[in-house]
Parts: structure tokens; sequence; C-alpha cells
């Protein structure tokens, strides 16, 4: 790796050329990107543009440079900024879909492990476990009061005598504390040959190895019961 | 300064015979669906006539049909793990109109919510997820009901990608191949709020008190009606089909006055990841952009959801607003719990509003309903299950795997 004078790494434009070919050879990017009047009533609709660097008019007017440079200035925190409400396709008079086009550039960069995804998602890690090991997201013993103080005192309610409260749900599914419901084992198991099979392993991989391994203790666990 | 409000009452309930189109011209996915199906590349999951379906509109006048029984209940991970009274409502209303449906382990995740806060997926991952998951309804003969805005969704999405895109299917089918399954897709992808939406008439049958003193606001979830826009259920007679029925339907059905306000079309700030790990944005959002509105504009009572992270986030940020002098609250709550309740279904045991953390007990003070009684009935009944009781159950587990 070169490094300026600054001790700030020099990336090679064959490299950033190579992303923006990776984008582009997506099989959505041709829905996503239409033509652009940069109109901009993406971003006068944007959420996070309210409150963020972050504006998904010049998503789609970078992405129609076809300039490697202007697309690479995006593939740092910049992407991420993004919620994902998809507000901007709605609203595009050209059915553009910044909020599509943010989704591919986001794979590309936990798919290539970039530092700067590695370094926004690295708070994540609780919750991808969940997901990935146990095949459902928030369960009710990840709500905790030290976790989520700015919820307020009530948030305690959910930590106290949570087995019982939770016994008191009337739905059997539901009557567990460390997944959102119950889900089977061999449906675990499906979860993780689809992981497998579509490269999702990997892609945990390569964005967070250490994560990667614990997750694997657990399948193996799951798959030899 | 007092703002005016009184003309902002009732908007909800204008009625046009104006389309609204949007300008758009799209391909009508059901139809290439049933063509694919007809040449044999894809089973289709169909609305039979057992699943009583009653009709209804989306954006371009095109008409859905909603399955109301013997419904497969595809559950939410942040409902079920942070709001439990969500799927509780759906299926004691089920109960309540003499529906079959199951619920069961035999579930996992969209994996959405992961998707767009992380992207440590893809569209195969995605999409095998989805149809493993239509196909476990498939084989038990029941129709798939997304309680989850995230999981509509992404659905919607996952199944115009496969609908459009032959190696897509070529390579899901060969994972489905591989756990001993088949590539389905359903007719059609049924959000809970369309259902609620379509049997809104059946279920303000069951009102018991009146509401005609409570202030709706209503705050549409992005995932519904911005995703795949055209699949969304829109009705001339509310909002003149400018803006999606579902939610506002039931709360005009019961009686309740649903009022504007100035940013009903803003998100809720939840982010996906910035709900979990990147709070200040998801907070002032909610604050900034929805609470304070919701009670300045439109003295709203009650904020009426249709999602689990538009729930989450407008319920619990509103008291860390404190910090910054933000006095405004307001309870929020899933449209079908708010009708539960309007129903006289139990506030703690069913509606399980003790998890949400805005006060939500003036509310019911205005309904007239006595959430105390429902406390006290509910700690006694915690008492009985740590002594060893056995908790009454809407329904037992299925003989499945």
């Amino acid at each position: 790796m070169e490094y300026d004078e600054n001790g700030v790494s020099i990336v090679p434009f064959e490299f950033k050329k190579e992303i923006f070919e990776e984008a582009r050879k997506d099989f959505r990017y041709e829905e996503y990107v239409r033509g652009c009047l940069n109109c901009g009533v993406c971003t006068g609709g944007c959420p996070p543009h309210r409150f963020f660097d972050f504006s998904p008019r010049i998503v789609l007017q970078n992405m129609k440079s076809k300039d490697p440079e202007l697309i690479w200035t995006m593939m740092d925190e910049y992407i991420w900024a993004c919620f994902q409400c998809f507000t901007c396709a709605m609203i595009c008079p050209f059915l553009n879909n910044p909020g599509g086009v943010i989704a591919i550039l986001r794979e590309i960069a936990v798919r290539r492990g970039f530092e700067s995804a590695k370094k926004v998602l690295k708070p994540y890690s609780r919750v991808l476990l969940k997901l990935t090991a146990y095949g459902n997201q928030l369960s009710p013993d990840m709500i905790q009061p030290d976790f989520f103080p700015d919820w307020g005192p009530h948030i305690g309610y959910a930590s106290t005598d949570l087995p019982t409260k939770r016994k008191a749900i009337p739905m059997p599914t539901l009557q567990v504390t460390n997944l959102a419901w119950d889900v089977a084992p061999e449906t675990m198991k499906e979860l993780y040959d689809i992981f497998d099979e579509a490269g999702v392993f990997k892609i945990i991989e390569s964005v967070d190895p250490s994560l990667y391994e614990i997750i694997q203790d657990i399948v193996d666990d799951v798959r030899s019961s | 300064m007092a703002m005016e409000i009184s003309n902002r009452l009732g908007l909800a309930d204008i009625k046009s015979d104006y389309i609204h189109a949007a300008g758009r011209k799209l391909e009508n996915i059901h139809d290439e669906l049933l063509e694919l199906e007809a040449k044999g590349e894809v089973k289709v999951i169909h609305v039979k006539e057992e699943n009583k379906p009653i009709e209804a509109e989306t954006l371009f006048g095109w008409k859905k049909k909603i399955p109301t029984n013997k419904l497969w209940h595809h559950k939410s991970c942040g409902q079920c793990g942070n709001i439990p009274g969500y799927p509780v409502s759906i299926l004691w209303f089920m109960n309540q109109l003499g529906l079959e449906y199951i619920d069961e382990r035999n579930q996992t995740s969209c994996t959405a919510w992961n998707y767009h806060g992380s992207a440590t997926s893809n569209p195969v991952g995605l999409a095998a997820v989805a149809v493993r998951n239509w196909h476990r309804a498939y084989e038990l003969g029941l129709f798939p009901l997304f309680h989850c805005a995230t999981t509509f969704g992404d659905y919607k999405e996952m199944r115009n990608l496969l609908v459009e895109n032959k190696e897509l299917r070529d390579e899901v089918r060969r994972i489905m191949h591989k756990i001993g399954r088949e590539l389905v897709i359903p007719e059609y992808i049924v959000h809970y709020s369309e259902w609620v939406h379509v049997m809104r008439f059946e279920i303000a049958k069951l009102k018991k008190y009146d509401l005609s003193n409570i202030i709706v606001t209503v705050h549409p979830a992005c995932h519904c009606y911005k995703m795949i826009p055209e699949d969304c259920i829109y009705d001339k007679e509310i909002y003149a089909g400018k803006r999606t029925a579902v939610s506002t339907g039931i709360a005009l059905t019961l009686g309740a006055q649903v009022a504007d306000y100035s940013t009903w079309y803003d998100c809720c700030g939840f982010g996906f990841r910035h709900i979990l790990t990147e709070r200040e944005a998801s907070r002032s959002f909610v604050m900034d952009r929805k609470i304070r509105p919701m009670v300045r504009e439109a003295q709203s009572d009650v904020c009426i959801t249709q999602d689990t992270g538009c729930t989450t986030t407008l319920d619990k940020n509103q008291w860390i607003g404190k910090a910054m002098g933000y006095t405004e609250q307001v309870p929020v709550m899933a449209d079908v719990m708010f009708a539960a309740l309007a129903c006289g279904a139990d506030v703690y045991k069913i509606v399980q509003l003790q998890w949400h953390t805005t006060d939500w007990r003036p509310l019911c003070e205005k309904i007239g309903i006595d959430w105390k009684k429902s406390e006290d009935e509910y700690n006694a009944y915690l008492e009985e299950l740590k002594a060893g009781g056995k908790t009454v159950n809407l329904y037992e587990y299925p003989l499945t795997k």
C-alpha cells in the first residue's frame, strides 16, 4: 500500500475503477440508475439529509458521471448514512432508486471487507451474531438498561422477571427470553445451508473474522445436535 | 404560537373518484408471475376460496386479493422480541372472528432488517430465505401473512426480482433443492395491516368503546408504501386515494378522528443501523420530525403505526427528548393494537402495553378503559405463573417439526 506525505493511504485508480465496474455489473444497476434531471426531489425528501452530509441526488449524479474517483468518495462513511427508507425511490420522477444504489455499494464494501465498513459495523456485531446464528434478530434479553439508557427508566421493566413476563405472553412461540421466538433447530439448519450457499457466512468473515468464528462454533453445535 | 387545527381534522375521509397513478407505468408483476407458472417455471401459492379473500385496490387501481382465513403467520423478529402485544393482538382478533391459522417454530426472520442495516447479505441470500419461508406455508396448505413492514417490502422486492431474473430463480431453485424445498412464490405478498384493513368492518362490529373524542395521527411505514409502491392499498374514500389507506381505514371505521400533520410522509428515523448504533440521529428525527408535529399541529392522543421499527423508534425515543426541553409525548402503538383496545382486549394480557415506554395510561383513561384493574389482574397472573401455573394461550403448538 502506498501512502502520501500525511500517512494517508493512496488507493490506485485501477482499484477505484474496479469498484465502479463491480457496481455497474450488478444485475440491479440498470433498474436503479436511469436518467437524472438533477431536480433534487430525492434529497428534498431524504430523512438522513436533514442530519448528515448525505444526498441521494449526489449518489445518482456520481454514478451517472461514471467517474471512479467520484464514486470512490462515497465508499467510506457516506453510504452508511442512508436510512434505507426508499423515500428517494418513491418520489423520483425518473424512477431512479438511489437507496438501491446505496445497497449495492454497501454490499461491495462488506464483501471486500473495507476498513470503513468494519468500523461502522463494529457496534452491530451483537445483532449480526443473533441473526446469523439463531435465525432472528432482536431478542428480549438484549433490551437491557445499560445498552439503552436513553430509552428511559421504564426500559428496566423488560430486564426484571423476564422469564415470567415472557411466559405470560399467550403465544407459545414467544415464551422464550433469548430469541424473539423459539426457532426450531431444523429451521436454523436450513438457514445455515442458505447462508453457506449464498455466501453470507463468507461476507461476515470478511467484515468481522472474530465474530465469524463465534458464529461458526454455534452453527457447528446446532448442526451436530 | 397557537396552531389552527380545525381544518386538519377530517382530511382522512375526503372522497374522490380520482385514481392516483403517480405518473408511473410499470409492469404488472402479478400477471408476469402467472405467465411463469403457466410455463412451468415456478409454483404459485394461490389465494383460494377457502382463504375467504376480500379484494382491495392498489396504487394504480389494480386488484389485490387479501386472504383472510387459513393463514400462516410470518412473525417479526422486532415485534416478538420487543412489542409482543403486536402479534398477540393479531391472533386475538383471528380467534374472535373464528379464523384458522398456524403460528409455529418453523420460521426464520426475513433477515432484511439486518440487510438494510449492515448489507451482510445479497439478493440470492435474501430471496432464498424468502422462498424458504414461503415454501413452509405452501407445504402446510396455508397462505403466508407477513407481520413486519420490512418483511413486506423485502418480500415484494424479492418476488419482483425472482419474476424478472431467470439467473436468480435458477440459483434460488438450486439452494431450495439442497434443503429439500421448491421454488414457490405467493400470488400476492400480504401485510397484516392489509388484513386489518379489509377486515375493518368485521372488526368494528366487536367495538366496545366510543372513540369519537380520540385524535389519531397515522405514521405509515416506508417499507409498506415506498418500497414497491404500486403494491400497496389505496382507497378513493380515504385521503381521496392520495395516500395509502391502511391503518387510517381501521381508525376511521372504529370512529376515531384521524388528524393530519405536516410531516406525515417522513420516515420514523429507524434507519436499521442507526436505531442500534447511531441513536442520536434516530431520536432527533423522532422528536423533531414526528412527535412534535403530531402533538403541536394535531394535538394527537395516539400515534398509530403499521410496522415493527416505527413502533419501536417512535415509542422508545420520546423520554430522552426531555433532556432537550421537549415536553411533547404521545403513546405509540400499531393499528391492530389500537383496534384491540377499542374492542375490549385486555390492556396487559393481550395488548401488552406494559412493554411500551411512553405513557399510554392517559389514552386508556380518555377511552374509558380501566387499566388499573387490568394491571392488578396481570400482576396476580404473574404470581400464579411463578408458582407453577400454566399460561392461558391463544392457541397451542401445531404438530409440526
